[in-house]
């Protein structure tokens, strides 16, 4: 292990002190990207609400304010469409609609079947169902607080809306599987797992379109132009068919391991706000075990070891190996964890050696350490990646990721995202969700300490 | 692991019962508060109080701050009231340091003019109000800087002060008196009503903090109103406030429960 990709110089353990001075500098990032109703991603690059930025904020923000972590997947969920769909983003009424590109004069969702709620503007498309889970762990930080606001007893019927839209509407492969139709939809936006899938999509040409996150980071770590023409082509076309599932010729689509297995955490957590609301949590938790069958049934791949993407289109497995093949280990009861640990610590994604689990294969002919989704190690997974180790009992290898996380969100000044190896920060700073599954992991230290 | 600093609390002194400093304060000492914010009261009262200041210092009375009591202030309409008001501060700060306490606190004024009720347009302009405050925040803050204390400004709500509501005034105000040793005293119940995000106002104006003065939205003790305490506290924490929390408030139901039930209500919602 003396290879220059090793990782190096991390404080493993950090002084109290160290550890006090970072838990105040990420409430200050999540104080200060507050909205009043919301947490901006990032003040500069994201200045709205994002759809999964909000679960993992609020599971941060519950142990700064127990009542803003409600009141955060509060505005998500009053943004709910008719037929149960979460958007992506909730556009913020106070930033300049051409402060973020595509936005709401792109998305129109007034000319969809299903409605947005009055006074909201929205984009169409969705992110992984973490709200069930972010909702139930909020509620576990400070249930008096919860319980006295009502806060599970009205985000019930919302959350069950929303799996039962992904359950009803985007189940296009026939497994009981939900389909991406976009690759923003992953949450992975710019992963070589979707590069073979885009090749079909005819771009919209470079010049009719004018980006706006170049402007507040380094093109180097951004999507490229030609990418970008395919993502808004795929956008518009989906647009174009009303958001209609079912209408829409999609050019995309595929089964994402991630996006999959952040629904059945959810679903779990769905049947213990089932419970605790007065309603019947069986269906909740027959649905997971299903789907947890269905996803190591349908993705998992034991030459790899992990889990793989699924071509909708195409009908194949997609053979990039992607940190989302990694995700289920946070899945309860999963069959496979001992593979998919023995994959992580592998050289794919090197677990220990690595600062944050690479977001793809090191090995890949596609990797990159910097630039989006292509290699660098984002604080959300890790956090994911963490629960899976602590749940599968690799308790070493999870306070090894946490020290390593921790570190990383110091130094970085909570980045966006970090060079595996180096962990050298990249993209925006003061990120909200570097911040929020910074605290929480503090909170879990002091927990077991 | 993470190393929190402990939450200091004071309770000013009329809410607590006992008709001594050193009684006062063995049920502060035992409900949680680690201090007893005294109250100053015009005429060289605070001062008169020395002998009675000092025995309970020498009988381990922790009295860190004095909050004005009067019914006029260094930003009075009358240029005798201001002078008096000043005068008074000034003994305050003295006698502060001297009973080894760190801070007088004052609002510019309180119940004089109220931009928000009858007759609305104030005897005074705007520059005129400013420049009586800067003048008697020079003059003070260099008397406390020479006594090696703190005088502190209190924004006050609209409804009590005309001049200084919120904390980025107060700031601004400080800024440009250019004394270190002036700083904000900051009260949850006022921010309530006047700041958009309390907790933001906080980190914001955070360099310039010192004082903080806690009760709740509806001015009872804290956990009486609906005030959202884990983000304040979380703020006030994030700015590396070292101070104490001092109880300034009205109580709603038993006195003694209430005074009571705010160390552990408060240290429950802190980070």
């Amino acid at each position: 292990m003396t290879s220059p990709t090793q990782a190096t110089a991390a404080p493993r353990h950090a002084g109290a002190r160290d550890r006090a001075e970072l838990r105040r500098a990420a409430v200050r990032v999540l104080l200060r990207n507050w909205t009043g109703r919301s947490t901006l991603p990032s003040r500069s690059l994201y200045p709205h609400q994002w759809s999964w930025d909000s679960a993992f904020i609020a599971l941060g923000l519950r142990h700064v304010s127990p009542r803003r972590a409600q009141q955060e997947l509060e505005s998500m969920l009053g943004a709910q469409w008719t037929d149960g769909r979460l958007p992506h983003i909730v556009f913020d009424p106070a930033t300049p609609p051409d402060a973020y590109f595509p936005g709401p004069g792109f998305w129109t969702p007034e000319t969809a079947a299903a409605q947005t709620p009055a006074g909201t503007s929205t984009t169409g498309i969705v992110q992984p169902p973490v709200h069930a889970f972010a909702a139930w762990e909020t509620h576990l930080a400070d249930p008096g607080e919860s319980r006295r606001r009502g806060f599970l007893r009205r985000a019930y019927p919302r959350l069950a809306a929303w799996h039962r839209y992904l359950a009803r509407h985007r189940d296009l492969g026939g497994s009981g599987l939900a389909a991406i139709v976009h690759p923003w939809e992953s949450g992975m936006d710019n992963s070589p797992l979707w590069d073979g899938l885009l090749e079909r999509v005819t771009p919209w040409p470079p010049g009719s379109f004018q980006r706006r996150d170049l402007d507040h980071a380094a093109g180097g770590d951004r999507p490229t132009d030609l990418d970008y023409g395919r993502y808004l082509r795929l956008a518009a076309d989906y647009r174009d068919h009303g958001y209609d599932d079912a209408a829409t010729p999609h050019a995309f689509a595929a089964e994402d391991p991630s996006f999959n297995a952040l629904r059945i955490v959810s679903e779990h957590a769905l049947a213990r706000i089932a419970a605790e609301t007065g309603h019947d949590p069986q269906p909740h938790e027959s649905r997971a075990r299903e789907l947890t069958r269905a996803l190591t049934a349908s993705l998992y791949d034991p030459g790899a070891g992990l889990f793989l993407a699924r071509d909708l289109v195409g009908g194949e497995p997609v053979r990039e190996y992607g940190a989302a093949g990694l995700v289920p280990l946070a899945v309860p009861g999963l069959p496979v964890a001992g593979e998919l640990l023995a994959t992580a610590r592998g050289e794919r994604f090197r677990l220990g050696a690595t600062r944050l689990v690479p977001s793809y294969d090191l090995t890949g002919h596609a990797f990159d350490p910097h630039r989006y989704w292509r290699g660098p190690g984002w604080f959300n997974v890790s956090w994911v990646i963490h629960r899976g180790l602590m749940l599968h009992g690799a308790a070493q290898d999870a306070a090894a990721l946490r020290a390593s996380l921790l570190a990383a969100a110091s130094s970085t000044g909570f980045a966006e995202y970090v060079d595996p190896y180096s962990g050298e920060g990249h993209g925006t700073r003061d990120f909200s969700w570097t911040a929020a599954t910074a605290l929480d992991l503090l909170a879990q230290e002091e927990a077991a300490a | 692991m993470a190393v929190h600093r402990p939450l200091k609390l004071a309770c000013q002194e009329q809410l607590l019962p006992g008709d001594t400093l050193q009684r006062k304060w063995e049920f502060a000492a035992r409900a949680g508060y680690d201090g007893i914010e005294l109250r100053g009261r015009g005429d060289f009262a605070f001062r008169d109080r020395l002998p009675e200041l000092r025995a309970a210092r020498r009988d381990g009375v922790v009295m860190p701050t004095v909050c004005v009591d009067m019914r006029h202030f260094f930003g009075a309409f009358d240029p005798e009231q201001r002078r008096d008001a000043v005068a008074q501060l000034k003994s305050q700060l003295s006698v502060i340091a001297e009973i080894g306490g760190g801070a007088a606190q004052t609002p510019a004024s309180y119940g004089m003019f109220s931009r928000r009720l009858p007759p609305f347009e104030p005897p005074r302009s705007e520059a005129e109000d400013r420049e009586v405050l800067l003048e008697g925040l020079a003059e003070l803050g260099e008397h406390a800087a020479a006594e090696g204390v703190v005088l502190l400004l209190e924004p006050l709500n609209r409804y009590e002060d005309h001049m200084v509501n919120r904390l980025d005034q107060a700031a601004d105000l400080i800024r440009e008196a250019g004394s270190p040793a002036v700083r904000i005293g900051i009260d949850t119940y006022h921010m309530n009503i006047e700041e958009a995000d309390p907790a933001a106002a906080v980190l914001a104006a955070g360099e310039y903090i010192g004082h903080v003065q806690v009760s709740d939205s509806n001015r009872f003790q804290p956990g009486a109103g609906h005030i959202d305490w884990p983000a304040v506290l979380a703020a006030v924490d994030a700015i590396g406030y070292t101070g104490h929390l001092a109880l300034e408030c009205r109580l709603s139901g038993d006195a003694e429960e209430a005074v009571a039930s705010v160390p552990p209500f408060l240290r429950r919602a802190a980070p």
